[in-house]
C-alpha cells in the first residue's frame, strides 16, 4: 500500500502531463510569445510616451492615472482579491503623503529612502487598524472604515505640526537620488522637462506594484485570500489562518495607498486635509470596479480612465454644455459632474459590465484568438 | 468482510481494529446550543486506515461531529483525541496542519478560482511562502510553486480532473465539484479524511464514479476516513465499521451486519412506533 505522500513527492516517470509544457513553464509570468510581445510593446510605450506626448497637461494627467494605479492596486488586493470592501483608503494616501513630507524634508534625503519609508508607516498604521476594522465583515467593515474617513480627517486637520492643520503642508521630498533627480533629466544632449521625468518615474513604480501585486495573488498568500473571499470557513479549514491574512493584505493595501500618497504629495510639492475625503475613496472604488475587480490589468486601466476623467473634464469644462468653467458662471461645478460621473459609471458597469474593462479586453483577445471562429 | 486488497497487505478489519493505537478517539463528547443537545455522551475510534461510516436519520447529529473534530464546535463536555493531540478548543486551521482535512456536505470550494488553484490551497499548509517573498517570487516561492504544482498534478490525474484544470471551480457540473472537493482534501495529505456525505444529490452514475474513487483512493493510499452518507448501500460496501446515530446518541457501532442488523436502528429508521 502507498501512502499518500509517497504518492504525491515521489518522482514521477515518463513525461509530464501537460505534453509540451513543463510546471516551470506554466508559473511564468509571461509564459507565451504573445505574452512576450505585449511585454516588449508595454516597455517600448513606457519609453517613448513622453517623446511623442510633450504637452505638460497631458502628461500631468498620465501621471496622475499613474499615481492612482499604485493606490487602487492596493486597494484591489483588499476588495477585488479577499472580498474586503474599504472606504477608508484615501486615509493612508494622507499617511503617506504627510510620512513623505515629514521624512524628506528639505529634499535632500533620497526617494529610494523616503518612499519606502512612507509605505512602511502607511502599512504599519494598517496593521495597527486592521485587527479593528477586519473582526467585521461585509456591511459592517464599510460602515467602520466610512468612520475611519471622518476620524482621520479631524486628526489630519488638527494635527498642525505635522499636517500644517486646514492649510496644509508644503511636501519637499524630492525625487532624486543624490544628484540624480528625474525633474531635471538629460541625456544624450537632450533635456527633459519635469513632467517627462515623473511620467518615467510613476509608471516605473506603477510596473513594480503591479508585478509584485501579480505575485502575491499567483502565490500561496494570495490564493490563500482569494479562498478567504469565496468561502471562509472552507478556507479555515484547509488550513489558512483568515485573521492573520486579512490582516497582511490589510497593510500591504495600506502600504501601496501610502506609497501612491507620498508620490502625489511629493508630484504636487504640496497636500491639504480637504484631499483625503470620502470622494477620494470612492474614487478608487470606481476605479477597481470600472476596471475590473480581481485583476491587475483591469486596475491600471481603470486608474487610466477614472484618474484621467476629472482633468479631462476640467479641461475642456468650457465645452461642455451646462458645465460652471469658472466660479460665478451658472450650471453645475466641474467637482460636483465629477461626482455624478462616478456615480453613473459604477452603477452602470456594476449592472452591465460587472467584471469591467478587464472583461471587454479578454472578449477581445479571446475573438482574436479564436478567428475565424466564434467560439 | 471481504478483503479487496491487491497487494496482499491486509485491510484493517473489524478485529483488526482493536489491536492498534487509535487515530481518532472521541469520547464522550457533548454538544449543546441553548437548550438543544446536537450531540449527547457519543464515544467513537478510528484505527489508522480505517474506514468508519456514521448513519443516522437526519438530525441524528452527523455533521456535528465533523464539526467538532475539525474544530468548527466546540463541545461543551469530553475529549477528542487524534494523533496524540487534544482538539477540542484548536482552531480549524491548527486541525488542519495536524491532518484532518475535510469536505463539505453543501460543497466548500473556493468558486472563482481554477481547478488547479483549489488543488494547490490543499498544500496551502504544507507550503511556506508568506507575502513579502511571494511578492519578489523570490528563491522558494518559485521553487514551491513548481514543486506543489507537480504534487497537484498527481491528484489531477488520479481523479481523471485532466480537462478541466483551468476551469473555475464553479463553473463545473456538480459531480465534478465533489470530486475536486476529494482532490483538494487528499492534497492536503491527511492522516485522517472526513467526507460529509460525498454522493448527496448524485444521481447513480456519478455516485458510481465516486465510489471507485473511494475505492482508489482506500487502496491506494493508507488513509483513515470518516464517512458520513445516506446512501446505505455505498456505506454497507465501503465501510469497515459503522457507528449509528440518533438524536445525538449512539445507537450501535460494529461491522456494517452488525449494525444493519441492529433493532434499535431499524426502529431508527422505520419509526419508533413499533
Amino acid at each position: 500500500m502507498r501512502d499518500l505522500r509517497s504518492l504525491l513527492r515521489g518522482r514521477r516517470d515518463g513525461p509530464a502531463a501537460g505534453l509540451h509544457r513543463s510546471h516551470r513553464d506554466a508559473v511564468r509570468l509571461w509564459g507565451t510569445p504573445w505574452a512576450r510581445f505585449g511585454l516588449v510593446l508595454l516597455v517600448a510605450g513606457w519609453a517613448l510616451v513622453p517623446q511623442f506626448v510633450t504637452d505638460d497637461f497631458w502628461l500631468s494627467v498620465l501621471n496622475y492615472a499613474g499615481i492612482a494605479a499604485v493606490a487602487a492596486l492596493g486597494l484591489n488586493l483588499l476588495t477585488g482579491y479577499t472580498g474586503q470592501i474599504s472606504l477608508g483608503h484615501a486615509v493612508f494616501l494622507g499617511v503617506g503623503a504627510y510620512a513623505a513630507a515629514q521624512i524628506g524634508e528639505g529634499g535632500d534625503i533620497p526617494i529610494v529612502v523616503w518612499l519606502p519609508a512612507a509605505a512602511l508607516i502607511g502599512g504599519l498604521v494598517g496593521a495597527i487598524i486592521g485587527p479593528f476594522a477586519l473582526r467585521l465583515r461585509g456591511n459592517y467593515l464599510v460602515i467602520v472604515t466610512l468612520g475611519l474617513v471622518f476620524i482621520a480627517e479631524h486628526v489630519f486637520r488638527n494635527l498642525k505640526d505635522i499636517t500644517g492643520g486646514n492649510t496644509g503642508t508644503p511636501v519637499s521630498a524630492s525625487p532624486s537620488i543624490g544628484s540624480f533627480d528625474v525633474t531635471d533629466l538629460s541625456f544624450a544632449g537632450q533635456s527633459y522637462s519635469r513632467e517627462q521625468g515623473w511620467f518615467w518615474l510613476i509608471w516605473a513604480i506603477v510596473a513594480l506594484t503591479a508585478l509584485m501585486t501579480k505575485n502575491i495573488v499567483r502565490t500561496r498568500p494570495g490564493r490563500a485570500i482569494q479562498a478567504i473571499r469565496d468561502r471562509d470557513l472552507a478556507a479555515e479549514v484547509v488550513g489558512i489562518e483568515i485573521g492573520r491574512h486579512k490582516i497582511w493584505v490589510f497593510a500591504i493595501s495600506s502600504a501601496f495607498a501610502a506609497a501612491a500618497g507620498a508620490l502625489y504629495g511629493s508630484y504636487q510639492e504640496y497636500v491639504s486635509p480637504d484631499e483625503w475625503n470620502l470622494f477620494l475613496s470612492i474614487q478608487y472604488i470606481a476605479i477597481i470596479i470600472v476596471g475590473g475587480v480581481g485583476t491587475v490589468f483591469g486596475t491600471i486601466l481603470g486608474a487610466l480612465f477614472i484618474g484621467a476623467l476629472p482633468s479631462v473634464i476640467e479641461e475642456y469644462s468650457d465645452s461642455i454644455p451646462g458645465v460652471a468653467a469658472k466660479a460665478g458662471d451658472s450650471g453645475i461645478s466641474v467637482y460636483s459632474l465629477n461626482q455624478a460621473i462616478f456615480g453613473v459609471l459604477i452603477v452602470a458597469f456594476l449592472l452591465l459590465e460587472p467584471r469591467g474593462l478587464a472583461a471587454i479586453w479578454l472578449r477581445v483577445k479571446t475573438y482574436f484568438r479564436t478567428w475565424p471562429f466564434r467560439y | 468482510m471481504t478483503d479487496q486488497s491487491p497487494g496482499g497487505a491486509p485491510e484493517p478489519t473489524a478485529t483488526g481494529v482493536d489491536d492498534h493505537e487509535p487515530l481518532l478517539a472521541l469520547r464522550d463528547v457533548t454538544l449543546r446550543f441553548g437548550g438543544v443537545t446536537a450531540l449527547d455522551g457519543v464515544s467513537l475510534e478510528i484505527a489508522p486506515g480505517e474506514l468508519h461510516a456514521v448513519i443516522g436519520p437526519n438530525g441524528a447529529g452527523k455533521t456535528s461531529i465533523f464539526n467538532c473534530i475539525n474544530g468548527v464546535y466546540r463541545p461543551q463536555v469530553g475529549s477528542i483525541t487524534f494523533d496524540g493531540h487534544e482538539l477540542i478548543g484548536q482552531r480549524p486551521a491548527r486541525i488542519a496542519r495536524l491532518g484532518v482535512a475535510r469536505t463539505f456536505q453543501n460543497l466548500g470550494l473556493f468558486v472563482a478560482l481554477s481547478v488547479v488553484d483549489n488543488l494547490m490551497l490543499g498544500r496551502h499548509h504544507l507550503m511556506r511562502t508568506g507575502f513579502v517573498s511571494g511578492a519578489l517570487w523570490w528563491g522558494r516561492a518559485r521553487r514551491e510553486e513548481i514543486e506543489h504544482r507537480e504534487a497537484v498534478e498527481r491528484i489531477v490525474e488520479l481523479l481523471e480532473l485532466e480537462a478541466h484544470r483551468h476551469r473555475p471551480a464553479g463553473l463545473l457540473p456538480y459531480g465534478l465539484q465533489k470530486r475536486l472537493e476529494l482532490g483538494r482534501a487528499l492534497a492536503m495529505e491527511p492522516k485522517l479524511l472526513l467526507l460529509d456525505e460525498p454522493v448527496a444529490g448524485m444521481n447513480l452514475e456519478e455516485t458510481e464514479d465516486m465510489a471507485r474513487y473511494l475505492m482508489q483512493v482506500r487502496r491506494e493510499l493508507d488513509l483513515a476516513m470518516l464517512l458520513v452518507e445516506h446512501e446505505m448501500h455505498l456505506v454497507m460496501d465501503l465501510a469497515d465499521r459503522v457507528t449509528a446515530l440518533d438524536f445525538g446518541r449512539r445507537l450501535a457501532s460494529g461491522t456494517p451486519a452488525e449494525v444493519q442488523a441492529d433493532e434499535q436502528v431499524i426502529q431508527a429508521y422505520l419509526g419508533g412506533a413499533a
